[in-house]
């Protein structure tokens, strides 16, 4: 009977479209993480540093519920981490829960039905929501028992979670951006690689070189805050005063690098990642379409899972007219102000931030520790090269107060603007100066 | 005598007053589990510390939903009162309600309930971990303040966004609709497994179809791969376009082609853009194959010998289309449109995976602004905001529900 044998068939087809519509799809990649590097090497994990005793007299049995985000190769670094502080703190019952997905969304909506973990990753998202309505704990009274201070840790990092003088997070890594370039670009268009003397203009130069050559893109960027903060601190400029109050988008010292970069795509120098078809320019890197970019210490990981056979260098970040200054991405670990074992939590906090646990981690080329004393740990001659940019005097984090994320947008869209020839540099960031001032005060 | 019943015992009196608590009750019940107070751990705690915090922060939303609530408890008891003696009339109501009981509390408790509370906070500044404070009508006259300051233009923006929507994928999608339910419906040797096909857009999920459309949009993707081939064979060279990227919108290509131009700051001239053109196109091909169920369901209702008469008298297979099968759809299409608008201003998900707002703004939607104040995603969290957004919406998609149904409903009303 054809017309049963069809319906059947129809049937199959029903479920099998049923079966697509249930099976998770794979993530398309985002553009780059601009948060803490997920950078792992080969470098041997070393025993971890004995460090005997707990930092604080811990309640007896707590027991505490421990988040955060990442992979797995991420959800290994702590689960370690908390292994070693089990060692130590063997009164206390660490349950490790990460979120690897809409970390933030996630945490909030927990917080408000009073479920949140006790210990937990906090971005500037996170400090924004929680510090000022009393949600975090403050740790300088355990950080005053435990005999750490302030100081043991890079003082630009602890600003971003420092709130009336008080500290509501323990900063736990951090990630920069360097000039990251593939060496046969260079020997294709028959130029010297580059050095750490480089600046923006030796930059421009290579990369209309490379343009040239009609094999490799110049130099990769997308319209990104991020990948354009470092052209800004390295001309002196920021997007906005240290007290997040005052926009400071119009000023000459920003709009002459915006231009610098508009100048460098009119001229077909720098691509987008969307214009190479790459969803970021890590992406672009590895698929061996540009010659440069500007990327972070997670590319040792990329590059080492997905391009295994491309041959990547990296050279600290360019030095610009008036200094050689980076951006620095970084997060914090938290404490909930209504955990019950707020002492429990304050060690797990102080433990996993601390220089020995942090040394342990740098090793497995994870991350940057916060430690400034602890640089030269670093293994992977990638992440050194990287992490300069993180250590220069005049760089700084990427926090300008409760209303950064709408900055960072309206810095995007203005490059945006710019690189569409829709407005000129200066019409775009007049445009950006009052939004992002109306942003930062609030409306 | 059916209608005469009367038992001695009926006590309608207490039958009314007891569900009259018992409404009361309920939705003072109800008031309380949504009542809007701070939020977080604090007021979470315990039952104690949670009714602390209701008499702290919201009795002036209970004290409202009180005289609701013994308006519509009243009601109830005068329409029990009058029901109760007569049995027949007792049992009917008891088992109506009997039966809708468990949908109705869950519905008002997790909906009504929470609407209610969204509606409070919307006159409200409100991030969930501080109790709410009261500013009127500010949340709702910051969302159209977009028309004199431009650096609010967001909701504005996606408002405008939402209607050229809805004004170019409504159409579309219903007379796509209609067509693909005429060709299912004729009498071809694989219409079973068409009308699986033709389905399976529908079926799939959305987030799966927005990841697959994201590949074939990218610049090096497949739709500019075809095109480019395409237009190779007449001559015409393509440049590839970044699709999903692309903010300029129609109207501004059209000016351009004639050599025009439009500002940067009159955006609101430019149209759709190219990124939200392509998210309009993918969607009619997953939202078309539901309207074209509700259309073939319904042309199996038409009564064939209306066509056979119609073949008789010398009616062409078009005017049989246009003259029998459309107007007696009429109610049918009413319904798509009411769907489509309700469902048109309300896109979410491809925004949220493909554009996030899109390039420059042009594909943000009221539903995705509201998603992005109220957790708060590029600054401190505002709910009071978020659900002025959304009322906002509702009254502009009752206002158009409304609108359509008085001009389309005139030639229904025969059925």
């Amino acid at each position: 009977m054809k017309s049963k044998s069809l319906t059947v068939f129809s049937i199959f087809v029903v479920l099998a479209t049923l079966l697509a519509a249930c099976a998770t799809a794979t993530a398309v990649p985002t553009t780059a993480p601009t948060e803490a590097p997920v950078a792992a090497t080969e470098a041997p994990t070393s025993a971890p540093a004995a460090q005997s005793t707990c930092p604080l007299p811990v309640e007896k049995g707590a027991s505490i519920v421990f988040s955060g985000w990442g992979d797995t190769s991420e959800q290994k670094i702590y689960t370690d981490s908390i292994a070693r502080f089990k060692a130590v703190c063997p009164d206390v019952t660490v349950d490790y829960q990460p979120i690897p997905d809409k970390f933030q969304d996630k945490m909030k909506a927990m917080m408000a039905g009073g479920t949140a973990p006790d210990v937990f990753y906090v971005d500037d998202q996170l400090m924004t929501a929680f510090a000022s309505s009393g949600q975090l704990l403050a740790l300088d009274d355990y950080m005053k028992q435990a005999g750490v201070s302030t100081s043991d840790f890079i003082p630009s990092l602890m600003s971003e979670f420092t709130l009336d003088g008080k500290t509501y997070g323990l900063p736990k890594d951090w990630g920069t951006l360097g000039l990251v370039y593939l060496p046969d670009a260079f020997t294709q268009a028959g130029i010297a690689e580059p050095t750490e003397n480089w600046t923006w203009d030796d930059m421009r130069t290579a990369a209309q070189k490379i343009a040239a050559t009609g094999k490799y893109g110049g130099f990769c960027m997308a319209a990104d805050w991020a990948r354009f903060a470092p052209f800004v601190l390295s001309n002196g400029g920021n997007f906005a005063t240290a007290d997040g109050k005052t926009a400071t988008l119009n000023t000459p010292e920003v709009e002459t690098m915006a231009q610098l970069v508009a100048d460098m795509f009119k001229e077909k120098s720098l691509v987008r990642p969307s214009d190479l078809g790459a969803s970021w320019c890590g992406e672009a890197i590895g698929k061996q379409l540009v010659g440069m970019t500007l990327e972070g210490g997670w590319m040792v990981n990329t590059m080492k899972q997905t391009y295994p056979d491309v041959t990547w260098k990296t050279v600290e970040v360019p030095q610009g007219p008036t200094a050689r200054a980076d951006i620095i991405f970084t997060n914090a670990i938290g404490v909930n102000a209504s955990t019950k074992y707020p002492i429990a939590s304050a060690a797990l906090a102080i433990f996993i931030t601390g220089k020995d646990n942090q040394a342990a981690i740098v090793q497995t080329g994870f991350a940057y520790s916060t430690h400034p004393d602890q640089y030269s740990m670093i293994t992977n001659e990638y992440d050194q090269a990287i992490a300069k940019g993180g250590l220069l005097p005049d760089s700084v984090p990427a926090y300008w107060g409760p209303y950064t994320g709408k900055l960072e947008d309206v810095v995007s869209k203005a490059l945006d603007r710019v690189f569409l020839g829709d407005q000129t540099v200066a019409q775009s960031f007049d445009q950006a100066q009052s939004e992002a001032q109306a942003a930062l005060n609030g409306q | 005598m059916q209608g005469k019943v009367e038992s001695a015992h009926s006590h309608p009196t207490l039958a009314a007053i007891l569900s009259f608590l018992l409404v009361f009750i309920l939705l003072m019940v109800i008031a309380v589990i949504n009542a809007p107070t701070m939020g977080g751990p604090k007021g979470l705690a315990s039952a104690a510390t949670y009714l602390a915090e209701v008499k702290h922060t919201a009795l002036p939303f209970l004290g409202v939903v009180t005289v609701g609530a013994i308006a519509l408890g009243l009601v109830v008891a005068r329409t029990v009162y009058r029901e109760w003696p007569n049995k027949r009339k007792r049992t009917t109501l008891l088992a109506a309600y009997g039966f809708l009981a468990p949908y109705l509390i869950i519905t008002l408790v997790f909906t009504v309930g929470v609407i209610l509370f969204a509606f409070y906070i919307s006159f409200t500044n409100y991030d969930i971990f501080t109790p709410p404070q009261w500013v009127g009508l500010t949340n709702y006259l910051n969302a159209f303040k977009g028309f004199v300051d431009s650096t609010q233009k967001d909701f504005i923006q996606s408002l405008y966004n939402v209607l050229w929507y809805s004004l170019i994928v409504i159409p579309l999608q219903t007379s796509i609709a209609i067509l693909l339910a005429v060709m299912v419906n004729a009498p071809v040797r694989m219409k079973q497994f068409f009308r699986t096909i033709f389905y399976a857009p529908s079926v799939t999920s959305s987030v799966v179809i927005t990841l697959i459309f994201m590949w074939f949009y990218l610049k090096t993707g497949y739709i500019n791969f075809f095109l480019a081939k395409f237009l190779g064979i007449f001559g015409i060279t393509w440049q590839n376009i970044i699709w999903q990227g692309d903010p300029r919108g129609l109207i501004q290509l059209i000016v351009n082609a004639f050599g025009g131009n439009i500002p940067s700051d009159q955006w609101y001239l430019r149209g759709p853009s190219i990124a939200w053109m392509s998210i309009m196109f993918q969607n009619i091909f997953t939202t078309a194959p539901t309207f074209m169920i509700m259309f073939l369901a319904a042309m199996q209702d038409i009564n064939p010998t209306l066509y056979e008469a119609a073949a008789i008298d010398g009616a062409s297979n078009w005017q049989r289309f246009w003259k029998i099968t459309l107007p007696l759809l009429r109610p049918i299409i009413l319904m798509v449109i009411v769907l489509g608008t309700i469902g048109t201003l309300q896109v979410f998900d491809q925004v949220y995976l493909a554009t996030s707002g899109g390039p420059l703004g042009t594909s943000l939607t009221p539903v995705y602004l509201t998603f992005r104040e109220a957790m708060g995603q590029q600054g401190p969290i505002r709910m009071g905001y978020a659900a002025a957004l959304a009322f906002i919406l509702a009254v502009i998609i009752f206002f158009f529900t409304f609108l359509q149904r008085r001009m389309i409903e005139r030639g229904t009303e025969q059925y």
